[in-house]
């Protein structure tokens, strides 16, 4: 049962919906390609964290290139996209972008209509699972998933709890293999 | 309002209430409202700010008939779905908030009242007329007396009950409805908030009709350790203020040392210069486990539970001195002083006291006497890298910290005698034991991180209560025209992602100009970080109302004086009526005065109420991150909501599709956006192309500065016409606007919600 406890417990499920846990890439892989109109939301977090040297934002670029997913670059994230020569498809905080996916006509970031997948990474986790919570209760019309290491009850699919940093690096190496593959 | 309606004996008992008879103003449409009367302004703004609710638990537990079980369009046994039992939460923290300052009010009013008499005149000072805009723009009675304000907060008191009333399983089934009821019970928490500080400043003579309070010190460093130490914990100072005078009045003045924590700190510096300051509420735990104070004593609200355990292992006496947190500790407000005092000090024992006089007489008395008996020693780093050897770094200090961070790293780099880390995370903890608690090892994280613990002192200045009207006539016009960017409010408790990001806020607007006004928590952290030159805000920026000065109110019960300068403005600047006249004046501050509060620690149910109060009277609230955690924001979806306003000269209705003010309520997770959006959310309608020109030119720069570079996606909703572009960026933006195929758009002379939506009030109300 441990792995069904969220890394940390400010952000334990008092309720029955939780979120599958998935540890292998290529399912990820396959969730996202099967995915219409997936979106990739990227969190300030993504801008302290490292592995092995590597930020993290440069493994979310390289997800959403391999995959052709849009970018919503939250908080001050658009800062150093800029810098790295990448602009967003769209800037939104947290709390705005989810409040757009709520509603099922919203036309999406590319303006063509809502999205049906979208991808949570790098946003501390009280807030991003408060945002999954919102997106869980309010809008059944799509699906979240999320990338950082931790467990997230209220996602759709979230990883499961990494105790090592290896195996989170692992895992984001070879889901860009397999989105690549898959093109 | 053709028909001529017979007065009912409902409203000639509110009448006689307010003092109807007294011509001061005309009595407005909504004296002392009650549950409906505003509702249909509620509805309004919910209309554009809708409730964004993300549930902090799946489940509903309040009766027998649960747990219910609400996800998936689920709906409870009683039929309650998962989004209005998000708005009775919210209703529910809004009523605590509320209760918290009524009830601080109802205390304090009795404890002055006895002291002065119920005729106390309420004197203000010089330079203030206007002493309650709250009271008199919500109730209709313009307070002479202290007597005055009993009714006022009974008033309040009764609509607290029909709240909570409505919070009953099986009853209101609309969270817009509860959304409606818990900005009514937020706007009657200023009102209770207003009464308090007011009955503060008339009895016990705080400094009231001045800008230029004295500093005060503050910081661990600034406790004289060496003599015996009283420390306040809480909000309510009946009993602080009547210990400075039993010191004075007993030569002890010079030889106990008197500090504060959280707002009762910020109450007894108003009393008395000499004070110090220990730091905000998330600096308690801290402190206290110290040992450094030989007395605590607590009164209300945001105190720690546990306090009399924490203090007991300090080696610390308590008393606990008012009714609402009483420990169950024998309440020795009876006994014979001397009696409790040997008590205190041979057998340790704690007591409730309730009568302030004895409670400081006990105070004064116990901490001479067990003060010698205690080592009063930082630990040293030595010590420390010790201390930390038994870290296994095994992580679960991280899994439960509130703030996310992992002090287990920090304690390791300890264990090698590395503090640079320790220090950092100082900043980042709030303080609340989670982790030492939780540590296997029994690590004793606490006492380590007082190594890195500043021993630094600060200077903030001391609260200075309402704003004067002086003030008010002076920026009036700049403020509403927009040349004054906008009025920021720093407020609300210590839940920061780090301690520093307030001052850092304070002086990034402070220094453009704005006018920023601050309390409690948010005021003291405000003060301790000094500049280059060794200087806090408070040293570097001028105390007045006016732009680019730095206004510490002072505690949690004079956030009143905050969204009171607000109503000010209304009043003194637009000659508006406030007497009964709630909605107009939230109007007219909803579209023409550019306020925007920031509550970056906010935690507290009170907190929730001071922001929702704020939201209902239209100023707009930025939150940390961490409140994402109330569950309910209040949200717009920018252009694709409804922005049209009634423009009152020309009588017909403008869809601007200008989001001014966007949100009403919205949570940026970092420093740097909330910098960006700050700026943003002081934008108006009514700005003229100057003041809009002035207030593009900060997002903009702003947004450069913290979004590196380029245009705020948004920009184009904001101009109206060229000549709101500001100069420097002219150029860049006109290419931008041509490329996105911007159109010019008429600005709206008078901008009003009233005639968008079905009132009472006639479009008529808002012109003056
Ligand atoms: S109040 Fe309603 S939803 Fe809550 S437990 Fe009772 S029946 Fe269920
Ligand atoms: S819980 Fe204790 S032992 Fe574990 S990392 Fe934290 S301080 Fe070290
Ligand atoms: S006391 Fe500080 S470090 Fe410990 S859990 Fe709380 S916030 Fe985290």
């Amino acid at each position: 049962m441990s792995a069904l406890i969220p890394f940390h417990r400010v952000n334990v499920l008092t309720g029955i919906k939780s979120a599958r846990l998935i540890e292998d890439a290529s399912e990820y892989a396959d969730l996202i390609q099967k995915a219409k109109r997936p979106l990739l939301v990227l969190g300030p977090r993504l801008l302290e964290w490292a592995l092995d040297g590597k930020l993290l934002i440069e493994y979310a670029l390289e997800i959403a290139k391999a995959a052709n997913i849009p970018i919503c670059a939250t908080a001050h994230v658009k800062g150093k996209l800029t810098e790295l020569g990448v602009k967003p498809d769209s800037v939104y905080d947290a709390v705005e972008i989810v409040n757009a996916l709520k509603d099922p006509d919203w036309k999406g970031v590319k303006r063509a209509g809502n999205h049906d997948l979208v991808i949570f990474f790098g946003i501390r986790s009280d807030l991003g699972e408060q945002s999954l919570s919102v997106l869980k209760h309010f809008a059944p019309h799509l699906k979240t998933m999320t990338l950082c290491k931790f467990y997230y009850p209220h996602a759709n699919y979230s990883l499961p709890n990494f105790r090592k940093d290896e195996q989170w690096k692992a895992f984001l190496e070879n889901l860009i293999d397999n989105l690549k593959k898959g093109e | 309002m053709a028909e001529v309606k017979a007065i009912t004996r409902k409203e000639e008992e509110v009448r006689q209430l307010i003092k109807a008879e007294i011509p001061w103003e005309p009595v407005g449409p909504t004296p002392m409202p009650e549950i409906p009367d505003l509702r249909s302004w509620d509805m309004r703004l919910l209309k554009t700010y809708k409730p964004w609710y993300a549930p902090f638990c799946d489940l509903c537990c309040l009766c027998t008939y649960g747990k219910c079980d609400l996800t998936e369009n689920r709906r409870g046994a009683c039929g309650l779905d998962i989004a209005t039992q998000q708005a009775r939460i919210i209703l529910l923290a809004c009523l605590m908030g509320c209760s918290a300052h009524a009830g601080h009010a109802g205390h304090i009013l009795e404890f002055l009242i006895e002291r002065h008499g119920p005729d106390k005149k309420i004197d203000m000072g010089t330079f203030i007329e206007l002493e309650a805009p709250n009271i008199r723009t919500v109730t209709g009675l313009k307070p002479e007396t202290l007597g005055d304000l009993k009714a006022v907060i009974e008033y309040v008191y009764k609509e607290i009950t029909h709240l909570l009333d409505s919070t009953h399983m099986g009853q209101e089934g609309s969270y817009l409805d509860y959304e409606s009821k818990a900005l009514h019970a937020s706007m009657l928490d200023h009102v209770g908030m207003e009464v308090a500080d007011i009955a503060q400043i008339v009895g016990f003579n705080y400094p009231t009709s001045v800008a230029e309070t004295p500093m005060i010190e503050m910081g661990w460093g600034a406790v004289d350790k060496s003599k015996p130490v009283i420390l306040l914990v809480g909000h309510n100072p009946a009993t602080s203020c009547t210990l400075i005078d039993y010191l004075r009045d007993n030569d002890l003045y010079d030889k106990v040392e008197v500090c504060g924590i959280c707002c009762t700190a910020l109450e007894t510096t108003r009393y008395s210069d000499r004070a110090k300051i220990v730091g905000p509420l998330s600096r308690q735990l801290f402190f206290v486990r110290t040992g450094i104070a030989d007395v605590i004593l607590t009164d209300e609200q945001c105190i720690r539970t546990d306090i009399p355990i924490e203090a007991s292992k300090a080696g610390s006496a308590l008393i606990a001195t008012l009714d609402k947190a009483m420990y169950g500790l024998e309440d020795a407000t009876d006994w014979d002083t001397e009696e409790i005092v040997k008590q205190m000090v041979e057998d340790k024992k704690h007591f409730a006291i309730l009568d302030p006089e004895k409670a400081a007489e006990v105070a004064a008395k116990v901490a001479i006497k067990i003060a010698p008996q205690k080592r009063k020693e930082w630990i040293t780093e030595e010590e420390a890298t010790e201390l930390a050897k038994k870290c296994t770094n095994c992580d679960m200090c991280e899994r439960v910290c509130p703030n996310l961070f992992s002090i287990g790293d920090g304690i390791t780099e300890v264990a090698k005698g590395n503090f640079d880390l320790i220090k950092e995370q100082f900043n980042l903890c709030i303080g609340c034991g989670k982790c030492e608690e939780e540590c296997p090892k029994q690590v004793p994280i606490f006492k380590i991180m007082q190594v890195a613990a500043s021993k630094e002192t600060w200077k903030i200045r001391a609260g200075r209560g309402p704003i004067m009207d002086t003030e008010i006539r002076n920026v009036g016009a700049p403020l509403t025209l927009g040349t004054i960017p906008g009025v920021i409010a720093f407020v609300g408790c210590s839940n920061y992602p780090d301690i520093e990001d307030v001052a850092d806020m304070v002086d990034e607007f402070a220094r453009r100009k704005y006018i920023i006004v601050l309390s409690g928590c948010a005021a003291m952290v405000a003060g301790m970080k000094k500049d280059a030159d060794g200087k806090t805000v408070y040293e570097k920026y001028s105390p007045d109302f006016d732009a680019g000065g730095v206004v510490n109110v002072g505690s949690c019960v004079a956030n009143s004086h905050i969204s009171g300068a607000g109503i000010k403005i209304a009043n003194i600047f637009a000659s508006l009526p406030l007497r009964a006249n709630y909605e107009v004046i939230a109007d007219y501050i909803l579209n023409r005065v550019g306020a925007c509060g920031v509550a970056w620690g906010a935690m507290s149910q009170k907190a929730a109420s001071i922001g929702t109060g704020c939201n209902r009277l239209g100023i707009p609230v930025i939150l940390g991150p961490h409140s994402s955690k109330y569950r309910r924001l209040y949200l717009s979806r920018k252009e694709e909501d409804d922005w049209r306003v009634m423009d009152a000269r020309k009588r017909e209705i403008v869809d601007t599709g200008e989001p001014s003010p966007e949100h009403l309520a919205y949570v940026c997770e970092t420093k740097e956006k909330a910098m960006v959006t700050i700026p943003k959310l002081c934008i108006r309608k009514n700005d003229t192309p100057q003041g809009r020109s002035i207030k593009l030119n900060h997002y903009i720069s702003l947004y450069k500065k913290y979004m590196g570079g380029g245009l705020p996606e948004d920009l184009h909703l904001f101009v109206r016409r060229s000549a709101d572009i500001p100069l420097v960026y002219k150029k860049e933006v006109m290419a931008h606007l041509k490329e996105i195929d911007w159109q010019p758009k008429e600005p709206v002379g008078l901008p009003t919600l009233i005639g968008t939506y079905p009132t009472k009030v006639p479009i008529d109300a808002v012109i003056h």
